[in-house]
């Protein structure tokens, strides 16, 4: 059986610090302290569950959830992360979507991913030298009707229980959850930053209350509460639920007007098999 | 007003480099090949937000929309990438 070594929470983009330079600061210096984090783990393989901007799926044919397949994933070029490549892991990918269907979640089984910033560049901040096999993990935050998050925090128990009674004896995983936190794209409240919001929903992921978070919010209340793109956060859960729900520490918050976002980074405790 | 078509428009011409190219330098062909209206095709070249919600285009699609209609080459000094500034710390050899 395998463990579920690490699990964590973090944003997906940066932008310029010109006017923010401490609060990049700040942000940058969490990121870098996470990947240390991970480092530490020595994980065999990362699985990024975090969402697509129109690149790999769009309106045309609305995917809940996906599991990217390949051998190996090239990275768009966009949010100005480099191109670049890294390696999949068709085994885990292919056998969690079997999994996953025996458990009431149907994945979608893609072939083509190209992987936009989402999570490329959290690729970048956790494994920069594409040294960790990793498996894209689509959670639909952008288009209409996301997953409600009590099903994303299922998906991660379910990632969770997959490792365990699957795969091989002492391979380490470590699952993150990418995106958010609050911010609104493209509407009238473009600009705002849900404060309360974000350090009630980091309280909650951080203390043991994910399920209670995720049983008791639809998806809907966290777009009203948290923006169009606070939905994001979602991806979360699944980090949380594979984790076990047993607590965490926050690496850094920080709201940022001029970055139109709260940015954030978690790490979240897990309970290794025979530990 | 409004609909799918405006979608199925941007969609494609993501996915499509010389018809957005194309685009990027006289809309109106596109607009008439796909239906879009002269009132429909008025809020989308406003840009702004509330135009574009009035039609309800999607979020990530306006913002999508908005680099279809940057011209290339524009004039002005080269913008800075957002994570110009950081990459010589996050990239290790």
């Amino acid at each position: 059986m395998g463990n579920i070594v690490g699990a964590f929470g973090m944003s997906h983009v940066m932008f310029d610090p010109e006017g923010v330079e401490q609060q990049a600061e700040r942000v940058l210096q969490g990121l870098l302290a996470l990947r240390e984090e991970l480092r530490v783990l020595s994980p065999d393989l990362l699985v990024l569950a975090g969402g697509d901007h129109f690149n790999n799926f769009n309106l045309a044919l609305q995917v809940p959830f996906a599991i990217g397949l390949s051998h190996t994933f090239k990275t768009l070029g966009d949010g100005g992360v480099p191109i670049s490549e890294f390696a999949g892991n068709r085994a885990f990918a292919d056998g969690f979507s079997r999994f996953a269907a025996c458990a009431n979640f149907d994945l979608a089984r893609a072939e083509e991913i190209v992987v936009d910033h989402g999570m490329a560049f959290p690729k970048l901040v956790l494994d920069p030298r594409h040294a960790i096999p990793t498996v894209p993990l689509y959670v639909n935050t952008a288009m209409p009707l996301p997953p409600a998050p009590r099903r994303c925090f299922t998906l991660g128990e379910t990632l969770r229980r997959y490792v365990r009674e699957e795969r091989p004896e002492d391979e380490r995983v470590v699952v993150v959850g990418l995106g958010g936190l609050s911010h609104w794209l493209r509407v009238a409240e473009e600009g705002l930053i849900a404060e309360d919001f974000d350090r009630a929903f980091l309280g909650l992921m951080t203390t043991g209350r994910a399920a209670e978070f995720a049983t008791t919010h639809s998806a809907d209340d966290v777009i009203a509460a948290s923006g169009n793109g606070g939905v994001e956060a979602l991806s979360w859960l699944v980090a949380v639920g594979a984790a076990g729900d047993r607590g965490g520490k926050v690496l850094f918050y920080e709201p940022i007007p001029a970055w139109i976002t709260g940015m954030a980074a978690a790490s979240f405790y897990c309970q290794q098999v025979g530990g | 007003m409004g609909g799918y078509h405006i979608h199925r428009m941007i969609q494609d011409l993501l996915r499509d480099s010389a018809a957005a190219a194309q685009f990027a330098v006289d809309p109106a062909d596109t607009f008439a090949r796909y239906g879009v209206t002269s009132e429909e095709a008025g809020l989308l070249e406003s840009l702004s937000i509330e135009g574009m919600s009035a039609l309800q285009v999607h979020p990530n699609l306006q913002m999508k929309y908005l680099r279809l209609r940057s011209l290339p080459g524009a004039a002005g000094k080269p913008k800075r990438g957002p994570l110009d500034a950081y990459l010589s710390r996050l990239i290790e050899d």
